[in-house]
């Protein structure tokens, strides 16, 4: 918004009257549009931040999702349990080998712009996005390439199986613009997808606030639950706290100090555990930290955490202590890997004798920013049992780029659980980010490989992949964080799996 | 006069061209991997040479650097790595929100800063005591604390005021001003208390000077010998402490900006630096070293005109 000289003069002096007087009125906000009793037909939520662009082909996973959704289909939808529904595609089938999934398409979808959404249209957002550089350009990595069948149809070519495609499908993958748009600079800054909501520019400030209205004519009016919608982009955790408890906005994610006082103004709270925090045992050949190498003293790292003691004293409790990197919902968590690694200082200082190692342990791990307190616990519990645990400079912005350079030996973290071959190819595989140094064995390929393969059953087969990687202390997790997402009593909210936020559908007005 | 301008302008350039190339140089070799940023951890090695390529980060540093200059000389500033909105587009929306609220809390600090030094140096007493009181506290409370303070009771509690922006087209002046209303305040206060405490200083050196003397024998008014002389010759300090509280209070507007989600420059320049947007970094830069040069020659030159000497030296 520019303010012309008089405006700002005007501004000024009204600011100025009312900061003396300290008499004025409330701002608008979400409760003013839905409340007096009448029929909710807004939904303001905050976030965390804007995105960087609307093409859909630089859309991003999980929470980072939710504005995507507002103005594109994608398509395959994904419930808030994880299960995977029809949306744009209304059934889809794998070949017998895996290596081919045909897709059938809805019929009766146009874009924003009035383009029909056909099978066309389907093949040139998928090959846009595969040529398009976006952060989740792997997605369709092993997609070799899209052939239109009929006007409703498309098979989806792979060059290896991917258990993990149809999940892909119900994220950035799968998001859907119209491809007179595509690649377009225009669709950059204004969406335009076939979604339940258009954006309105006129009304939208970029990095402080997006507006969309409903679409006429949208062809599920199920998924459109609301006459506007607008995300309040609020960085600060501290102003996304203010603005819920002063109504102006109705939901948002918190952390446990800031949810104390969302508690205290009656605000009610959706837990949701999507991240694991702990530490990455990166060097696990010992290429920079000899000790590491040892499989004794990484057990010997995970035995000296009192899992439960930390998350109650440093998150409030937020959480639940757990010994495997691989989530409840992956289909690769087991119950008996939870608690793998009980607190037991004794047993490793006797893993640490035994590894010969004992007294010559030491850590080198950089500072995640907000970590420092629980860093700090981390290191007295590690010097109980005699290891040294030595933080180092705060994470920078060159983070991604030092891991992959190999500059971080160990280093705590939080990552995101996901599906399992999204979680291998996050932290267990050679290609993986988080394994820089390229561990492996004949083994572990061998169950990687079986997951790959495994179609339905890739989830269970990664139980073995969870059960290696926890047995030779890749990892040293310390607990499951509870995403927090609070909300007014003025809308309903289901979270959705594996998102801090929900997706945009799981919002429904109270009744 | 118009000579004196004239060079004041042109050490600005200077300086302006000197920081420009300092911060590019430093900016552009000391970031890391930018492309792996902004593709994120699932990136190829193929993939960030692709997207180098595509920022110009293969190109020598020289190269980009005058290709930079050549472009902002014609008034292109680039485009955001991470936005794909031109830099200039994003500085026209941010800066009036900022400045409109530094330039609100400026006046403002100026009059009360004013009113209450000149009384603190004239009655003396308890006024004075009270104004030195006010000035340690008002130091001593970061304007973040404050701010924190005027969201929870004036907004959250009274609901006067909302407790984050309300800034946009859809909303009209009135809820523009509500607003702005907190975090100018949250600005000003320490402005006040510290420019009251030099104006008090410069007027009370002033009131103790032999022309002061002089001008009473002679017996012209109170009055008179205040705003006449005393404040025409106190202007200068007071008009250097508040071009310098302006200059400081482009950090402290970062934070206030975070706190009440105002979108201006505080949120753009945390978030471009967090994330290593180097164009929008730099048009960040340039705007605050534009600032400074002009708000320091706009007080060169009402120096000036005060005081004729400072001219000639």
């Amino acid at each position: 918004m520019k303010l012309g000289p008089k405006a700002a003069a005007a501004a000024l002096v009204l600011s100025a009257s009312l900061a003396l007087t300290a008499c004025g009125g409330g701002g608008a906000g979400a409760g003013s549009n839905a409340g007096g009793g009448k029929t909710v037909t807004a939904l303001t939520l905050g976030t965390l931040r804007d995105i960087t662009s609307w093409d859909p082909a630089q859309a991003h996973v999980g929470h980072a999702l939710q504005p995507y959704q507002a103005a594109y289909d994608s398509l395959i939808l994904r419930e808030p349990d994880g299960k995977l529904s029809p949306m744009l595609a209304t059934a889809w089938k794998y070949n017998t080998t895996n290596t081919k999934l045909t897709v059938d398409l809805r019929k009766d979808v146009t874009f924003s712009d009035g383009a029909k959404f056909d099978a066309t249209a389907a093949k040139a957002n998928l090959d846009h996005f595969k040529k398009a550089n976006g952060p989740q350009m792997a997605q369709l990595g092993s997609v070799s390439d899209i052939a239109v069948v009929d006007e409703d149809t498309i098979d989806i070519n792979l060059s290896a199986p991917e258990p993990a495609l149809e999940y892909f499908l119900s994220q950035a993958a799968g998001l859907m613009g119209s491809p007179a748009a595509l690649g377009t600079d225009a669709i950059k800054t204004v969406p335009v997808g076939s979604g339940p909501y258009v954006m309105d520019k006129a009304a939208s400030v970029k990095d402080s606030q997006t507006v969309f209205t409903a679409r006429e004519g949208y062809w599920n009016k199920d998924l459109q639950k609301y006459k506007k919608l607008t995300l309040k982009i609020l960085t600060d955790p501290t102003a996304r706290t203010n603005a819920l408890v002063s109504g102006q906005i109705d939901a948002t994610l918190l952390d446990p100090k800031n949810g104390k006082q969302a508690e205290g103004a009656k605000m009610k709270l959706e837990t949701n555990q999507v991240d694991w925090s702990g530490l990455l045992l990166l060097d696990r050949d010992g290429t920079k930290n000899p000790a590491l190498a040892n499989v004794k003293v990484r057990q010997a790292i995970n035995y000296a955490f009192d899992r439960k003691t930390i998350l109650d004293q440093v998150m409030l409790g937020q959480g639940t202590p757990t010994s495997q990197p691989f989530g409840k919902e992956s289909g690769a968590w087991t119950e008996e890997l939870e608690n793998y690694y009980s607190y037991d200082p004794a047993k490793a200082k006797q893993l640490l004798k035994d590894s010969g190692f004992e007294g010559k342990v030491t850590l080198d791990v950089p500072t995640l920013p907000g970590a420092e307190t629980l860093i700090s616990v981390m290191q007295q519990q590690l010097a109980d049992v005699g290891i040294t645990l030595k933080p180092g400079a705060a994470i920078t912005n060159t983070f991604t780029a030092d891991v992959a350079a190999q500059k971080y030996q160990a280093l705590f973290f939080n990552l995101f659980q996901g599906e399992p071959t999204v979680a291998i190819d996050q932290i267990v595989s050679t290609k993986a980010l988080y394994n820089p140094f390229k561990n492996t064995t004949p083994e572990l390929e061998a169950k990687i490989q079986a997951v790959r393969t495994g179609g339905d059953e890739a989830g269970k087969l990664a139980q073995e992949v969870n059960k290696y990687v926890v047995e030779q202390a890749w990892f040293a997790p310390l607990f499951r964080v509870n995403q927090m997402y609070y909300h007014n009593d003025k809308v309903n909210v289901t979270p959705q799996v594996q998102q801090a936020v929900p997706s945009i559908y799981n919002y429904s007005p109270a009744k | 006069m118009i000579k004196f301008i004239a060079k004041r302008l042109g050490s600005g350039l200077v300086v302006l061209f000197v920081v420009s190339a300092l911060t590019f140089i430093l900016l552009y070799t000391s970031s890391g991997s930018i492309a792996q940023n902004i593709l994120g951890d699932q990136a190829t090695p193929e993939q960030v040479a692709m997207k180098e390529q595509e920022l110009g980060l293969d190109q020598p540093l020289a190269t980009r650097y005058f290709a930079w200059l050549g472009d902002a000389l014609s008034g292109n500033l680039g485009t955001s790595w991470f936005t794909s909105e031109p830099v200039a587009n994003s500085l026209a929306t941010r800066i009036p929100v900022t400045m409109t609220m530094v330039f609100s809390a400026m006046i403002l600090i100026a009059i009360c800063a004013a009113l209450i030094g000149v009384a603190a140096a004239v009655k003396r007493g308890w006024v004075d005591r009270a104004v030195q009181v006010g000035a340690i506290i008002g130091d001593s409370i970061p304007g973040y604390v404050i701010g924190v303070f005027l969201v929870t009771i004036l907004a959250i509690q009274l609901g006067l005021f909302p407790a984050t922006s309300t800034i946009s087209p859809e909303v009209g002046p009135e809820a523009w001003v509500y607003s702005m209303t907190l975090p100018v305040i949250a600005l000003l206060i320490n402005g006040v208390t510290g420019g009251a405490q030099q104006i008090r200083s410069a007027v009370i050196k002033q009131l103790e000077r032999d022309y002061v003397r002089t001008l009473r024998s002679r017996g012209i008014g109170e009055r008179e010998i205040l705003f006449k002389h005393v404040l025409r010759s106190a202007a200068p300090a007071g008009l250097t402490v508040l071009s310098l509280q302006l200059i400081g209070m482009l950090g402290g507007v970062v934070i206030i900006e975070q706190i009440f989600a105002l979108p201006g420059m505080g949120p753009l320049a945390v978030t471009a630096t967090g994330q290593s947007d180097l164009p929008v970094v730099m048009g960040v830069v340039m705007y605050t070293v534009v600032v400074v040069i002009v708000v320091n020659l706009l007080v060169d030159i009402l120096n000036g005109w005060l005081n004729p000497k400072v001219r000639v030296s």
